[in-house]
């Protein structure tokens, strides 16, 4: 709570634009400002960092903490600090609240404030009751110095579970394998896109839009869930923007696309990385090493996004020497 | 000298015509030796490898106690054995520094990543590992030596790239 008040403090502090501070002060007394002023949009530039995919198992001390420990100190090296911190989902591998737990007290070091969404790691043993008392709404919607970041839960299934009796751990168990053969392809479902579409509805066309979902908003291999099933509509949705970039974990690994007006765009997990999948890559600059097998800090790590008025850079922050020189020193979206 | 093993001309052209004669008149003749299996022999045999390639799944994906001292299994890094390539050994191992078998990276792998105890290295466990690696990459040709570069995993098609039945849950028909 200390920590949020700082924080809440901070952005007041800095924020100098009037739209900006009218944003902050109707959120507090929950005043619906309608359309965002787009000649206050994005004026002030600021950073905010991305850590995905801690997986985190129960035993103390396992190797997974402490390279999420090393991500919360990337970030935490970070100069300019980030005004804030994505997580993009999977904190705890089999979704006890023990490892929930742990991954909120490793992520609590960090500096600057968290904004999460789920993980179907996450989200299967309880429906996602751990991950919300730890982390809160799964869906939220925040205007940050005139930009929107909008987080949805995009790891939701029809029940498969009821009808064949399964207890909790059963469910969550088939959604352990990367390629499970039972729950089927995942998405945001109607309530996600209700929301988001009157989210959207409330914002000018020219905003700066940046989402954030578990998996990719795109086709990309759709055997491993390295897609959302309702993307086409949710892409639709956010079809009225000039454009929006939309970060995603679960991939393990790098992974840039443009589609329409949407630039996806895959982070690298803080566990382990999952090799690329099968079919043709959409952009091969993007591509990171094979990671060493012997090195267990290779092929992973954080990133940040530095927003300007006219632009975006992102920047992957690996443990190691993970990534090819024309993405090695950050590129512009 | 005479060759005693030559033949006239005339003599190799009365071979050749009977010869010639048997391969359009009795092809069947010739293909339809006995089978070596059955086919229900074959299916048989199928099943078993079938079923060390199932052992090998279920391994693959659920972390065994003796083979993981921290929840890690073969598939945290490889699902659909992806970036395995088991058709590229023996190759030299840069973490050992000498060439292996696929078999010893596995081991390499339980070992180090997983924190467990390795397989005997010809014990059903190690080929039933093998079996389903092997099994899916089926088809890819065999190119021995350093891979560096990023490889993509055996497209797999069926919900686990084995002919076996599903539980009914969800969509694993």
């Amino acid at each position: 709570m200390t920590q949020e008040f700082d924080v809440k403090k901070r952005e007041m502090l800095a924020l100098t634009g009037k739209a900006g501070v009218a944003t902050l002060m109707a959120q507090a007394v929950g005043v619906n400002l309608g359309l965002v002023s787009v000649s206050d949009a994005a004026q002030t530039p600021f950073r905010f960092a991305i850590i995905s995919d801690p997986h985190l198992y129960s035993p103390v001390d396992h190797v997974f903490d402490k390279q999420l420990i090393d991500a919360v100190a990337q970030v935490n090296a970070m100069d300019p600090q980030p005004d804030f911190v994505i997580i993009t989902g999977d904190v705890a591998h089999q979704g006890l609240n023990d490892q929930m737990q742990k991954g909120k007290a490793i992520l609590s070091k960090l500096k600057a404030p968290i904004h999460s969404i789920p993980g179907e790691h996450d989200w299967y043993l309880d429906m996602g009751e751990a991950w919300r008392n730890a982390f809160g709404p799964e869906n939220w919607s925040f205007n940050h110095k005139g930009v929107q970041f909008i987080g949805m839960n995009s790891i939701l299934v029809p029940d498969f579970w009821t009808k064949a009796g399964l207890t909790n751990e059963e469910r969550r168990d088939w959604f352990m394998p990367l390629n499970s053969p039972v729950p089927g392809l995942w998405g945001c479902g109607d309530k996600t896109r209700a929301w988001l579409s009157a989210e959207v509805a409330k914002l000018d066309a020219k905003t700066p839009v940046v989402v954030f979902t578990h998996s990719p908003l795109w086709d990309y291999y759709p055997r491993w869930n390295f897609q959302v099933s309702d993307s086409a509509d949710i892409r639709k949705t956010l079809g009225k923007f000039s454009a929006v970039t939309a970060f995603h974990g679960h991939v393990h690994h790098t992974v840039y696309k443009k589609i329409g007006n949407l630039t996806s765009i895959g982070t690298m997990s803080t566990s382990w990385p999952w090799p690329y999948p099968p079919v043709k890559f959409p952009d091969e600059k993007y591509k990171q090493y094979r990671a060493d097998p012997a090195n267990t800090a290779d092929g992973m790590g954080s990133a940040s996004v530095d927003i300007k008025a006219d632009s975006q850079f992102v920047k992957y922050e690996p443990f190691g020497d993970s990534l090819p020189p024309g993405i090695k020193d950050g590129f512009k979206v | 000298m005479k060759n005693t093993f030559s033949l006239p001309i005339n003599s190799l052209t009365r071979l050749a015509l009977p010869l010639v004669a048997l391969t359009i008149l009795g092809a069947a003749t010739v293909v339809s030796a006995r089978e070596p299996f059955t086919k229900a022999e074959i299916n048989e045999m199928d099943q078993k490898l079938t079923d060390s390639a199932k052992r090998g799944y279920d391994m693959w994906y659920g972390a065994r106690a003796d083979m993981s001292n921290n929840g890690l299994a073969c598939a945290n890094c490889h699902p659909d054995t992806a970036a395995t390539n088991p058709q590229t050994f023996p190759k030299f191992m840069p973490q050992t520094g000498t060439v292996m078998a696929f078999r010893d990276m596995i081991n390499w792998c339980i070992e180090n990543p997983q924190g467990g105890k390795q397989l005997d290295a010809s014990s059903k466990d190690m080929v039933a590992l093998e079996s389903y690696a092997y099994y899916l990459h089926r088809g890819v040709a065999i190119d021995t030596g350093m891979q560096t570069h990023q490889t993509a995993g055996p497209e797999v098609k069926t919900a686990r790239g084995l002919n076996v039945k599903g539980t009914g849950i969800g969509f694993d028909k």
